[in-house]
């Protein structure tokens, strides 16, 4: 006869916690799967309830804010540049700005911080490469007077050099005053150069002539170089895959190549209405950020063709520089007006102490939207974001050109003989050629 | 299109599942009770047979907890009495015909509540908890706190027969008088679905009190006069199911917990277990005349009936192997003083029957009835005030919308694959067709000054026309005369 003792079943004290007894018989479960798509309707709803990316912005800048770097040591520090020649080194922590340098005379263009974290560089308009010290910053530890007016620069994450974008790329020691080496193909000048973070040797730039040409350090002649369709503004190098690196191009794409094979790209990744002006990898390499000329962020997965999420406000104007800071939390964005926006790079994340059941919830919900992801009502509600006006109809436009540029395709093959229109990949389009 | 990446994910999903399946079969070590059962020592030559025993040679032989489990209620004066047990076994909720309606937890026999609605109680049921039961009154079917307060008057279900509650989706059902079947989502309090079930059979009366709900999918089965029973959804007019069960009139329908049997019993003293997946009859048996007027199936697929004043019940009833015609009596118990049994159903994870009879109520001792172990995330006899609330709210949030009853509840896990077929079909023609041709309505032209000017002239040219062929037919009649 079935008999429980009921001190088996409650608690003893009221200190206790309460059992709970289980039992995993799917006989006592019925409507396993309704009840879990229910459970994943409530989770994406949540999500989109929950979604609020924006921080804080942190104004204090005078003109608009031309570069960003982080800091590579301190999490908290980041330091931006504006077009009035003033740097100013922020903690994002606490959202104040510690320190303004007057550091230029014109557009500070680049900002790069030392791997050790003791000292950084930055280049202006004036043609002035200046060495300022993390203590003092009344004035810079060393100048270099360059003939040209560098566009960019950044330094070895092992060595103590670091290459400079003008004219020419140019290979720098940080004793020296003169480069120890430099690279020219063809480019009246390139707009970036970034170092390899894992294979240090290699560095990559766009140049102005449409192309993206690879260096590597102990060659004194550039690689490769590959021209694409359109001038591409910025890239940047996954931190945990050393072949691969992502760039900005102005034809509103990304292009996500592998060193190994550039004779195509192996992603595009398709979702600006205007032309994409930084790009910015996550500390995971997974993900990255970018941020156009259209005022939006857009966060994209790093092997998806289309964005995960946009971020944009009625105040943000032309995106000029975005990073992801290195703790993977959040995404900074500098605009033309001035200011500098934080947003956290989860939109729907919760900030601050999660307890663990609070965590084992947020994973649930994770894994059950996950699950049911294709199912149309909740993909439909995953998807949806509210669009600024200008992105929106742009964005419809846009699918009627290409939409149009299908059909007459497809019209040229059924009218012509079967064979004569082939099928051309859309990423075997982007690349017109490469040269070694 | 396989690639490598997508073949490993979907390998580390199957070791995953397989990884889950088989730590919830390592996890019933954990289950701290077993079933019940009798074991009869050998007397003399023969085996004593379970039937012979009554509850209280069982009443004798168990521990006093267990022994207090078996009680008479006798209530004489207010009819015969319909029951219902909370879904976690802890209240129980009495409803005689004359008005008597009563809850109380008959573990601790603590009561809750008992009053008189003067009206006549047709039929009575817990919502999902114990602090909202419906009674299904004569004009109107009310929702009652459990300190007798009345909370809700639902003039949407009026005189309604019986009453169903589907747990998982906050349905309560009910049928009428008139044939209706009506679906009402407690938690919103609106009506879902109200249909006639008027079976085509020529029958002039309607309106069946025969009613059960299948637990496992959530469809209502109604026994109609001519011994058809029907299955219905809240998303149909028609009824998902009707088939012919017995020759004569219907007197009860029984659903097993997983949804696999179905017993039902007719007016002519048969007993027919069903196999819900394929709808066949898997054993007859012939019973008492009259048929069971009462069935219920318990968690451990024992199944009881009533037949007047006697209550048998019957275990392995559905995989009974052997071929005979004989009914495999477990149990039998009968009713003091000749009450007819109006009412059965089994405590969820509790060896216990109740009966509702005429006379009152008795509750009776059936060792292996109950799931000796519940899960406390689903129904918990030992719940505190918090659990209670907080399960509430969870249960709330997931409630499943009355669009998803289907009769195959595996079809929301599997692949669409009419949709996907159906998908590429239009992918294709879309990127086929030479240019939209749109459906251009020929609409009326509003006319212009011109347009206007020009119609007025040619109206005046055809009268004109028309005058002048006119004169000319005159002047050839004059010629001719």
């Amino acid at each position: 006869m079935l008999c429980r003792n009921p001190s088996d079943y409650v608690r003893e004290t009221k200190k206790d916690i309460v059992p709970v007894q289980r039992n995993y018989d799917p006989d006592l479960h019925p409507f396993e799967v309704a009840r879990e798509y229910t459970r994943a309707m409530n989770a994406v709803k949540m999500e989109r309830i929950f979604a609020r990316p924006f921080i804080c912005s942190l104004d204090g800048h005078r003109d608009s804010v031309q570069c960003l770097t982080k800091h590579s040591t301190e999490l908290s520090l980041l330091l931006s540049g504006s077009c009035d020649g003033e740097i100013k080194l922020w903690n994002v922590a606490q959202r104040t700005c510690q320190a303004t340098i007057p550091a230029h005379d014109g557009f500070v263009r680049g900002i790069c911080v030392i791997p050790d974290g003791t000292a950084f560089y930055s280049i202006g308009n004036d043609k002035l490469i200046k060495r300022w010290s993390m203590d003092n910053y009344d004035a810079p530890a060393m100048t270099i007077v360059g003939k040209h007016v560098f566009t960019s620069i950044d330094h070895h994450y092992k060595n103590s050099q670091y290459v400079t974008s003008g004219e020419n790329v140019s290979l720098w020691d940080e004793q020296r005053a003169q480069p120890l080496q430099s690279f020219k193909w063809g480019a009246d000048s390139h707009a970036k150069i970034k170092f390899n973070p894992i294979e240090t040797t290699v560095l990559a730039s766009c140049a102005a002539d449409r192309s993206i040409i690879l260096y590597d350090t102990r060659q004194s002649v550039p690689l490769r170089k590959i021209t694409l369709q359109m001038n591409s503004s910025s890239l940047a190098w996954n931190p945990l895959e050393a072949f691969v690196f992502t760039t900005a191009n102005e034809d509103f794409n990304l292009y996500s190549f592998d060193i190994r094979f550039l004779q195509r790209p192996f992603n595009i990744h398709k979702d600006h209405v205007a032309a994409v002006i930084d790009v910015d990898y996550s500390p995971t390499g997974k993900e990255f950020v970018s941020g156009s000329y259209d005022k939006t962020v857009r966060i994209f997965a790093a092997d998806k063709g289309h964005s995960r999420d946009i971020y944009h406000t009625k105040r943000m104007q032309h995106i000029s520089c975005v990073q992801w800071t290195a703790d993977n939390k959040y995404v900074i964005s500098g605009s033309d007006e001035m200011c500098l926006r934080l947003w956290k790079a989860k939109a729907s994340e919760k900030l601050g102490v999660i307890r663990d059941r609070e965590a084992e919830t947020l994973e649930y919900n994770d894994a059950l939207k996950e699950k049911f992801a294709h199912f149309p009502k909740i993909k439909r509600i995953a998807r949806q974001r509210n669009l600024p006006k200008h992105v929106y109809h742009a964005k419809r436009e846009h699918k009627t050109i290409q939409e149009s540029q299908k059909r007459h395709e497809a019209n040229a093959r059924a009218n012509s003989k079967p064979g004569s229109v082939p099928f051309v990949s859309e990423r075997s389009k982007v690349i017109l050629k490469e040269e070694e | 299109m396989t690639t490598r990446r997508t073949k490993k994910l979907l390998y580390v999903k199957e070791r995953k599942a397989k990884f889950a399946a088989r730590q919830t079969t390592r996890a019933e070590i954990l289950h701290v009770e077993e079933e019940g059962y009798i074991t009869s020592d050998k007397v003399d030559e023969e085996e004593q047979r379970t039937v012979d025993l009554t509850q209280t040679d069982i009443k004798s032989s168990v521990d006093i907890f267990s022994a207090q489990k078996r009680f008479d209620l006798e209530l004489p004066l207010y009819g015969p009495y319909k029951i219902d047990y909370t879904r976690n076994g802890r209240h129980l909720l009495l409803g005689g015909r004359k008005g008597h309606v009563a809850a109380f937890d008959w573990q601790t026999k603590k009561l809750h509540c008992e009053m008189n609605v003067m009206e006549q109680v047709n039929d009575v049921k817990w919502l999902h908890i114990e602090t909202m039961y419906a009674v299904a009154q004569r004009q109107w079917t009310y929702i009652y706190d459990n300190q007798g307060v009345e909370v809700h008057c639902l003039k949407v279900l009026d005189r309604s027969l019986h009453l169903e509650f589907l747990p998982y989706h906050f349905l309560l059902a009910a049928t009428n008088e008139a044939g209706y079947l009506s679906y009402i989502d407690v938690s919103i309090g609106k009506k879902v679905a109200s249909y006639n079930t008027r079976v085509a059979n020529g029958n002039g009366k309607c309106g069946t009190s025969i009613m059960c709900q299948n637990p496992s999918n959530a469809l209502i089965g109604l026994g109609h006069a001519g011994g058809v029973l029907t299955f219905w959804s809240p998303n149909q007019r028609e009824p998902l199911v009707k088939m012919l069960a017995h020759k004569s009139t219907l007197r009860s329908i029984a659903i097993d917990r997983t949804g696999t049997y179905m017993a039902t019993s007719g007016v002519d003293a048969k007993l027919k277990i069903w196999d819900l997946r394929t709808y066949k009859c898997l054993h007859e048996y012939r019973t008492a005349s009259n048929g069971a007027s009462s069935l219920s199936f318990s968690q451990k697929n024992l199944l009881a009936a009533s037949y007047r004043d006697v209550v048998e019940i019957y275990n392995d009833i559905c995989d009974n192997e052997s071929a005979s015609n004989e009914l495999p009596r477990y149990l039998l118990h009968q009713c003091s003083n000749g009450a007819s049994a109006s009412s059965l159903a089994f405590c969820p994870y509790e060896d216990v029957l109740g009966v509702g009879h005429e006379r009152g109520f008795v509750s009776l001792l059936v060792p292996g009835a109950g799931e000796p172990n519940f899960d406390a995330l689903e129904a918990n006899p030992y719940q505190t005030k918090k659990q209670r609330k907080h399960a509430e709210v969870k249960q709330l949030l997931d409630k499943i919308q009355p669009d998803m009853i289907t009769l195959d509840n595996s079809v929301l896990s599997e692949i669409d694959r009419k949709g996907f077929i159906r998908k590429q079909e239009d992918k294709r023609n879309n990127f086929n067709f030479v240019k939209p041709k749109e459906l251009i309505i020929q609409s009326d032209k509003k006319k212009g000054k011109i347009g206007k000017r020009l119609a007025r002239k040619t109206q005046i040219r055809d009268t004109k026309l028309k005058e002048f062929l006119q004169q000319q037919q005159l002047k050839r009649k004059k010629n001719k005369n």
